[in-house]
This record gives C-alpha cells, structure tokens and sequence, in this order.
C-alpha cells in the first residue's frame, strides 16, 4: 500500500472519530430524567441516539457509495441521513410531550433562548431542569446529527475505497470505531447535556484529546491489517 | 383504595448457602481464562466444543470486567462499557486475522495474539486517559486495568466466534463466513450481551457474584447453539456436521443447567417468591 | 424504465409501512416490559419504599436489545434461505415465506430468555428493599411481551429482506443493497430501537407512569420512584399499560421511525429518477455523482421543513399552555 493511502485512510479516521466526539457533545441528551420531563433534550442516552442517528447516516451512505465514488458526496450523504433522523424524532417527541403529557418545550440551562430570544424560565415547572425540545435545542440536535454521520460515513468511505474492504467490513469497522469515540464522549458528558449552550459543553476539549488518541490508534491497526492483506478484503 | 395486606411477609427467609461458587477471585480467573482462551484460539484445529468451552471462559472474564468497572457507576449505563469492550474486539481481530499467517505452523497461530496485545494496549492507553484527572476524569478505581481486559476479551471472543465459524483462522475463510454472510453482526451483538447482559440484569444493593456469572454462562450457551447452527449452514469444519452438532448439544446442555440453575437460585433467594399477591399497603 | 420505477416506489411504500408497524410496537413492547430510561422508576420505586407488581426488563437499552432481536432473527433467516432456496431455484422469494418467520420466533425465543434473567435478576437483587418475586406477574407478562417483540422483530427482518433483495425483487439485481441481511437487520434494529426509546417512552415515563400526579407539567425530581401503583380497578401491572400508550405513544413513535424511512429512501428515488440513473445504473459516472447531489439537495429542504416546523410548532404550544401556573 502506498504511503499516501495510509496517511489518507489515517486522517479520515481521526476526523471521523473527532466529529463523533463533536456530535456526541452537541446532541441534546436528555438520559432517564427527560423520560419524565425532567430534564430538556431526547429521553435516552447519548450512546443510543448517537449509534441510531449514525446507523441510518451509515445505511444512506453505503447506498450512495455504491452509485458514486466521489468523497464528498457520500459524506454528505451519510450526514444528511443522520440529520434527517434526528430532526424527525425531536419534532416529534415535541408533538408528544405537547399532547400527550401537557408539557411546553423549554430549556433549564439558558434563562432566554440564544437564537430566538423567548424567554424560558415562567415556563419551567419548580423542581425540574426543563423539559422537551426547544428551539436552541433542535438547532444544536440537528448540528450533532450531521457532525456525527459525517464522522460515521468519512470512516465508512476510507475503509471501503482506500483500505478496499468490502462494504460489510468497512460497516462493521467503521463502526467498531465510531463505538469507542462516541462512548468516551457520554463518559466526558455523564448524564445530560443541552448542546453548544450547555456550561457542560466547555469538557469538549477533553474528550476531544482522547478520541483523537483512540481514534488514532485504531486508525493505525486498521492501516497496519489493510496493508498486510494488500487489497484482499 | 381497600388492599388487602400480602400474606407474603410471614417468615423472614432464613440465612441460605450459595448453591454455587466458582472459586477464582476477580484476578485468578482473569489469568485461567485468559491463558485457555488463548492457548485455545491459536490452536485452529481443535473441535469446536472446546473453542466454545474457552469462548465461556473468555465471557466469564469480561463479565467480571464489566462487574468491577460498573459497580462504581459510569454515567450511562452498564451497557456501554460491553459494547466498547467488542466494538475494539472487532477492530482487534482484524489486525489478528492480518497477523495470522506469520509464525504460523500448520493449523497453529501465534499470529493471532498479536491483535489481542495491541487491543490491550489501546484499551489501556483509553482506560488512563478516561481516568486522567486533566482529562474526562473519570475517577472509577482501576478503569485503566478493566478496559485493558476488556480489550483483550473482545478480542479474544470474537476471534474464537470467528475460528468457531470457518474453523480456521484464515482471513480469506473469516471474509467470506463471518463478514460477507453477515455473522458478524450477530457476533457483535450477542458477544457484548454477553459481557454485560448479565451484571445489568443482575444490578441492585443485593447482586452477588455467583449468581452474575451464571447468567454469562447461559448466554455463553445460547450463543454456542446459534454458532453451532451457523457451522452446520457453512459447513467448513474439517469435522464434518458433527462438529457443528457437538456444539448445538453441547451449548443445549450449558444453557439449560445454567438456566435452571440461576431460575432457582433466584427463587431461593429473593425476598419471597410468591405465586400471586397484592402489594404491602402503605402505613 | 417504467416498471422498475414503479416497482421501486411500490417497494419503497411497503418498507415505509413495515417500519411504521414495526416501531409501534416496539414502543408498546417496551411499555409492557418496562424497558429503557422510564424502567430507573420501576428501579427506583422499590428503594422509595413503593413495593410493587411492575415487570423490570432491565435486558439493555432499546437500541442494543432490539439490534439482538433483529440480528438473530436475520442470522437464522439467513440460515435457512440458504438451505431452502435451492429448493425454488426459480422464485428464491418462496423460501422466504417460511425463512422469515421461523427465523422471528428463534429471536422471540431469545428475547423471552434475556426478559426472564433480567425479571428475576433485578428483583432478586432488591431482597433488602422486601420487594418479592411475584411470579403471575413474571410468567403473565412473557407471552405479550414476545408477541409485540414478534411484530417488531418480524417487520425488520422484512424490510431487511426485501432492501437486500430491492434489485431481484424489481428486477435489476445491481440495486441490492450491499450489506447482508443480518446486517440490515442489525443497522434498522439499532435505528427502530433508539427511535423507540427517544419518542415513545415520554408518553409512558412522564403520563402513565405517574398517572396520580398533576397533568401538563414535567415530573418533580421530588416524585421520582414514586410511581402509580393502583390502576382503574386494582393493582397496575404492565399490561394495563399497553392499551393506554396504544392510543398515542405508540402510533406517535411509528410515525416518526415511518417518516424517518420513508423520507430517506424518498430522496433516493426522486435523485435516480431525475438525474437519470434508472434503468442502466451508469454507477461511478457523472450521473452517479448527479443522483447523490440531487438526493442531498432533496434531503436539506425536508431539514428545512422539519427546522421550521419545530419553530412554528414550539411556538404555538408556548402561546397556547401560558406560562407555568402551578405552584
């Protein structure tokens, strides 16, 4: 394998492993509280919402990679599914947390919504830490989206055309890679977090340093068995 | 409301004996599991009935892994520690796979252990950076040695599902069984339900040891069955059927001693096990 | 031209609609079991002090549980196509009918073993709390959990089937999707599962599940584990819960994982259908790159739409419900 294959395929893994790191931060989780209006963002942990808004990135990608070989555009692909999904599912648990427990979409960590300027705290109930998906939230949701199935599908694309793996092998690698990033980003988040607004958000920096160690350590195992098997996978 | 009370409280159950204990502590069984499994995965050629036998070992070992790390709360749950834990073993096996043809002596790789050293390396190098006070901080006593174990278990148990598969550790064979087929994603799946099925479903202040492990063991069972099955489909054990049937039979019988084994167990030792009953009612 | 177009859309709906089935009940699944971020209540009401006859499947979170389902399903699918294919060597689908069922109910097997552990093993370990192992509560409870886990399971495999097969089964088999089928069946049952989770839990977590409480405002830490333990007439268990979410959470969930679909294989079809890539498939040309292009153009104005459909909507609810006016 020629240097200039190794280099490429190791610098999409850290950028991919970054933005996963990065998505995880912006997503607005919201963990077992937001289940009970607790707390604002989507009721489940990072993890889950992080692998289920990449997994579709991941799906849309493989189906594009297939009619295109061109980088950018099953990067963007892939981004673009995954923000679809988790545009979808924050409107709609909207709907749900309007109608079917009474409850207004609002944020406990802001006193004024950042983008649209309305106030938040008289519509908070005492003793919770927000609830639902408002504004300023949806925007940071579907910014983590596109950053995490950018991460998932830029991977995805390095294993499949620079490494030649099969589509079956890159999935499960890239994959197995965007796991670790993603998990030790919700351990640097512990619980909840909003999105950009969230004081927790200022931790970026830490779980950023370590993605980008794993991710290039698993990048270089990747590279080490894609040259030894020489384009057979 | 009228509720009446729950005859269920009539006797407090008396002090019972554990009804089963495997001796090694948390370390002893880290070294017994991690010496069979690989000796057992280096060795291709061996019937697919032990490989699942040390495959039981390797689960037991990253349950216990899973058990240590989480029982001090990680901020998401137990799950993802499992799933990180086989996200690296897949990684991990694909660097083995590589490795496997040098130093390989007939059906005899020591290739393979390469890709299970280096997953332990990263899982170490992951585990003090999650821990680092500058970094994510994470303050969970001996992290840095659970995810190296976890490492090299997820390694260690998708390689020895891979060998169980195509019963050999060629990469050409494991591409078009496990990958191309689709296998894999059952391996990943099950293997991290494996190691952290059992202390999630096992959570609370009165879990207890043994009993964990018997639920690793169980679904160390189930996923022989189904691995069992998937070699009769490929039918690339130089054993022949039988060697798939052996594993069917033999992960039937794991799976149902182990199965009734922590049922009862749990019978027994439950606050009380009641047929049907109303609640206590407060006050 | 036209039939494999048609054909295609044809497909597109059928999958739409499987995933629309296949999410509502995998929200009303997890209801019954008590499953995911609402089950820490379940959890937690023992330690409050609340003894009560809720089934606790702590198994996993969705995602990861429903993702086992649907890989074991799609793995034993998978298993017996290969055996019974050759038997219909001319229409492979007939070996599907059976393959896709049987391969079902091995996964609904599995899922009733992890229920059971996780039912007893939770319990078990909350002995000093004196919370019992009821066990009409643990056996009533299987059979409606594996029956909705049955749908859910069975829908994704479905559509796995038919996104592995989409090329033969409208005629042109380049158009397969490259995955396999239990990795198809493991990528929507990541998807179906965290959907599921994100959505349709609100409606149990924060209405059902504390149903004595105040309506129309998010639940006080200060009520946390302390859930409703009596239902209309006598005591709650789970199953009185399926029929409430039924009439919102879960339709509302299988909209979204319905949406979510039929949206993305939308913008698919509408970039190979404009930019020309149907019916030669000139993949890897600037007609390949035209499609993709087009696709993403499609699926920024649904971002769009979707953006300013919270907007509108966040604001109506605001001008609507008032400021909080409880104490």
């Amino acid at each position: 394998m020629e240097p200039t294959l190794m280099i490429l395929i190791l610098v999409l893994v850290v950028i991919g492993g970054l933005l996963a790191s990065l998505g995880a931060h912006l997503l607005p989780v919201g963990g077992a509280p937001a289940a009970m209006g607790t707390a604002t963002g989507i009721a489940t942990g990072t993890v889950q919402i992080m692998l289920g808004a990449v997994m579709t990135g991941l799906f849309t990608a493989s189906s594009v990679a297939t009619l295109t070989n061109n980088l950018a555009l099953v990067a963007l692909s892939g981004a673009i599914g995954a923000t679809i999904m988790i545009s979808v599912v924050m409107l709609m648990a909207n709907i749900l947390y309007a109608f079917g427990c009474g409850v207004v979409p609002v944020s406990g960590r802001v006193p004024v919504d950042p983008i649209t300027k309305e106030p938040q705290t008289p519509y908070k109930t005492p003793q919770t830490d927000g609830h639902g998906v408002p504004n300023v939230v949806f925007v940071s949701g579907m910014l983590g989206g596109f950053s995490g199935g950018l991460g998932g599908a830029l991977m995805y694309y390095a294993l499949l055309n620079y490494a030649h793996f099969s589509p079956n092998t890159a999935g499960i690698g890239a994959m197995s890679i965007f796991v670790p990033n993603a998990i030790i980003a919700a351990y640097n988040i512990r619980g909840t977090i909003e999105g950009f607004h969230d004081p927790k958000f200022k931790r970026l920096p830490f779980s950023l340093a370590t993605s980008f160690v794993v991710s290039l350590l698993c990048g270089i195992v990747v590279v080490i068995a894609a040259s030894v098997l020489g384009g057979v996978a | 409301m009228t509720v009446t009370p729950a005859a269920v409280e009539e006797e407090a159950p008396a002090e019972k004996k554990l009804d089963f204990s495997f001796p090694p502590g948390e370390t002893e069984l880290g070294i017994i599991a991690g010496i069979i499994s690989a000796v057992v995965v280096t060795l291709a050629a061996l019937p697919a009935v032990i490989k699942g036998a040390a495959l039981i070992f390797a689960i037991l070992w990253g349950m216990d892994s899973v058990r240590k790390t989480s029982k001090y709360g990680l901020g998401t749950g137990v799950p993802s520690i499992g799933v990180l834990a086989i996200g690296y073993g897949v990684i991990g096996t694909l660097m083995g796979l590589a490795l496997a043809e040098y130093g390989r002596a007939g059906q005899f790789y020591p290739g393979v252990l390469v890709g299970v050293l280096v997953m332990g390396g990263i899982g170490l190098i992951s585990g003090i950076m999650s821990n680092h006070e500058k970094l994510v901080a994470m303050k969970i006593p001996h992290l840095e040695r659970a995810m190296m174990e976890l490492g090299m278990t997820g390694t260690l148990i998708i390689l020895l599902e891979c060998s169980i598969v195509t019963g050999s550790l060629n990469f050409g064979a494991v591409l078009e069984d496990v990958i191309e087929t689709g296998v894999i994603a059952l391996m990943f799946i099950f293997s991290a339900f494996a190691i952290f099925h059992p202390y999630n479903a096992c959570l609370g202040p009165d879990e207890r040891r043994e009993r964990t492990r018997m639920v690793a063991v169980e679904i160390g069972g189930l996923i022989c069955i189904l691995l069992g099955f998937a070699q009769i489909v490929i039918g690339t054990s130089p054993y022949g059927i039988l060697d798939g049937v052996s594993l069917v039979v033999f992960g039937a019988v794991i799976w149902i001693v182990f199965f009734r084994m922590f049922i009862r167990a749990c019978f027994k030792e439950a606050y009380a096990t009641v047929g049907t009953g109303l609640i206590k009612t407060l006050g | 031209m036209g039939l494999i177009v048609v054909l295609l859309f044809a497909w597109m709906l059928v999958i739409a609609f499987l995933a629309f089935v296949a999410c509502t009940f995998e929200d009303l699944e997890s209801d019954i079991g008590s499953q995911s971020n609402p089950n820490s209540q379940v959890q937690l009401a023992a330690q409050v002090g609340q003894v009560h006859r809720f089934f606790n499947k702590a198994i996993s979170g969705e995602p990861l549980s429903n993702a086992l389902y649907c890989a074991t399903a799609g793995t034993i699918t998978w298993m017996l196509l290969q055996k019974l294919e050759p038997f219909v060597p001319d229409a492979p689908w007939k070996a599907a009918v059976l393959a896709i069922p049987v391969g079902v109910l091995g996964a609904a097997m599995v899922h009733l073993i992890f229920s059971t552990t996780a039912h007893c093993g939770r319990t078990v370990a909350q002995k000093r709390f004196e919370q019992p192992l009821y066990l009409d509560v643990l056996y009533g409870h299987l059979l409606p959990i594996a029956t909705h886990g049955y749908m859910t399971t069975f829908c994704i495999t479905t559509i796995a089937y038919i996104q592995s097969n989409l090329g033969t089964l409208s005629g042109n088999p380049a158009l397969n999707h490259p995955f396999a089928l239990p990795m198809l069946g493991f990528i929507w049952g990541i998807t179906v599962g965290s959907i599921g989770s994100s959505t349709g839990d609100v409606h149990y977590g924060t209405e059902r599940e504390f149903q004595d409480r105040p309506f129309g405002e998010g639940k006080r830490v200060i009520y946390h584990g302390k859930i409703t333990r009596y239902a209309e007439c006598g005591i709650r268990t789970q199953r009185d819960i399926a029929g409430f979410c039924a009439k919102f959470g879960g339709p509302v969930t299988g909209m979204t994982f319905g949406l979510i679909i039929l949206f993305e294989n939308w913008r698919n079809m509408v970039g190979m259908v404009l930019a020309g890539f149907l019916p030669d498939l000139p993949a890897f040309t600037p007609t390949g790159d035209m499609t993709a292009v087009i696709s993403i153009v499609a699926g920024l104005l649904i971002i769009a739409a979707l953006a300013l459909g919270n907007l509108t909507f966040v604001r109506w609810v605001r001008k609507r419900c008032g400021p909080f006016v409880g104490e």
